[in-house]
């Protein structure tokens, strides 16, 4: 037994130096976190089989098409009068039923640096995104599927002036 | 000939795809082995997802061994720009730029103009391209548009539509001009939007003959309207809606396009026009 004892260290060794991978399964992948996500969402498919909102060449898909995401957001979005401008990012996932969890949010200046706008855009923009419910079901294979969405809010003086993609 | 034009188009667009892989012999054969080595390390992305770990991790390893490898940032970058991660996306193409602008300001100010609508910043990178090269700037990165005319779409969206239309008449009237597949469409909708009805007029029929989408006949509808021809604005709104069901109409699978329409805009007009006593 003694004899494969130092085979076994340096297996041991090896394994343990690998430092971790930095990334996740995909770039973007959102993990479950208990402070941040609803309990009751969940995916159809699995983490490993969730893909892009654009990965089946349809794009973008909501009742209405982009016109009705857009009327829906900007009547209930109210301009907060501040100097603060740049874009906030809100990613989410789509699952089989159409249902949205994992809300993940970024900001930046119109330099893109990394910024923290009032609560009072972002948190208005989070709760509006939280809310629609026009997401349509995407397809693959016969399959319904979970997908990543993303909406891209462009700011200007505390105004939405934009909304992407 | 027109159809021809188009056909260029997309073989460009899928050239572009191409030539966006290096050469990595090309390095070795002028003498930059740091870079051949850095090329052949980013390699190892070949048949992986541009999301996935194993095509970022190669070109993490290509960086490593040359941080001047610019085409590596790029590669790098563009999962991060279909996530929407803006700000992860800058930091790598101001490197990509930063170590080599010429091969890498096109994309950035493409990018720039699709995906987040940094009208300012697209102008910037293409005029400081164009004044780096002797040679024409080429197409963006989906071959839909001469950067040119992304310019002029950038200004458009500035408030400048004189000088959007300059942009884009120059660069369509030089010989060596391709059209691309909404060239006309803009062009047409630019003069309408400055009441240049008769402008209008003859760009959207160029598109028709060229490319004929939902979307130039929808603004053909509008024109006719503005000049009180009401039997060409039922007709070109009826072909409208009919382009539109059948999917002939503008589209990108990652974001919004300029001067896109959606179907209930088409009905909309529609029912402006039935209450004025227009059958459908």
């Amino acid at each position: 037994m003694n004899k494969y004892l130092p085979f076994a260290l340096i297996f041991f060794i090896a394994c343990c130096s690998q430092s971790p991978s930095q990334y996740l399964r995909w770039v973007g992948d959102s993990v479950y976190d208990a402070n941040l996500d609803e309990k009751n969402f969940s995916l159809c498919n699995g983490e490993n089989r969730v893909i892009q909102y654009f990965n089946l060449g349809d794009g973008l898909t909501y009742k209405g098409e982009r016109k009705g995401l857009w009327k829906e957001i900007n009547s209930q979005y109210n301009s907060i009068d501040v100097d603060e401008s740049g874009w906030i990012r809100i990613r989410f996932i789509v699952n089989c039923n159409g249902q949205t969890g994992r809300f993940r949010v970024i900001s930046a200046d119109e330099s893109y640096n990394e910024y923290k706008f009032d609560n009072r855009i972002t948190d208005q923009l989070l709760e509006i995104s939280k809310k629609l419910d026009g997401w349509e079901v995407k397809v693959s294979k016969g399959q319904q599927v979970d997908y990543y969405q993303y909406l891209i809010f462009k700011i200007q003086q505390g105004r939405l002036i934009e909304i992407l993609p | 000939m027109k159809k021809y034009n188009l056909l260029l188009c997309f073989l460009f667009s899928a050239y572009v795809h191409m030539v966006g892989q290096p050469n990595c012999e090309a390095y070795k054969y002028y003498g930059d082995t740091l870079k051949y080595q850095a090329c052949k390390a980013a390699e190892g992305r070949k048949g992986h997802y541009q999301f996935s770990k194993t095509y970022q991790e190669s070109l993490d390893k290509a960086i490593s061994i040359d941080p001047s490898f610019a085409y590596a940032y790029k590669a790098k970058s563009t999962a991060y720009l279909k996530s929407g991660d803006f700000i992860t996306w800058k930091e790598l193409m101001d490197k990509a730029v930063n170590n080599n602008p010429i091969e890498n300001l096109d994309y950035r100010g493409w990018c720039r103009f699709q995906f987040f609508r940094d009208y300012k910043g697209a102008i910037e990178d293409i005029e400081l391209l164009d004044s780096l090269v002797e040679y024409d700037i080429g197409y963006c990165q989906n071959g839909y548009y001469h950067l040119n005319v992304a310019k002029g779409l950038c200004y458009k969206a500035l408030g400048q539509n004189e000088k959007a239309i300059e942009i884009i008449e120059n660069q369509l009237n030089h010989d060596d001009h391709h059209s691309g597949l909404f060239d006309y469409l803009h062009l047409g909708v630019l003069y309408l939007e400055l009441g240049d009805f008769h402008n209008a007029i003859e760009k959207l029929l160029i598109q028709a003959d060229e490319n004929d989408l939902a979307e130039n006949r929808f603004y053909l509808a509008l024109v006719y309207k503005s000049l009180n021809q009401y039997d060409d604005y039922v007709s070109n709104l009826k072909l409208a809606r009919e382009k539109y069901i059948s999917n002939n109409k503008m589209f990108d699978p990652y974001s919004a396009q300029v001067d896109k329409i959606y179907l209930s805009d088409i009905e909309d007009e529609i029912q402006i026009a039935k209450e004025k006593g227009y059958d459908f």
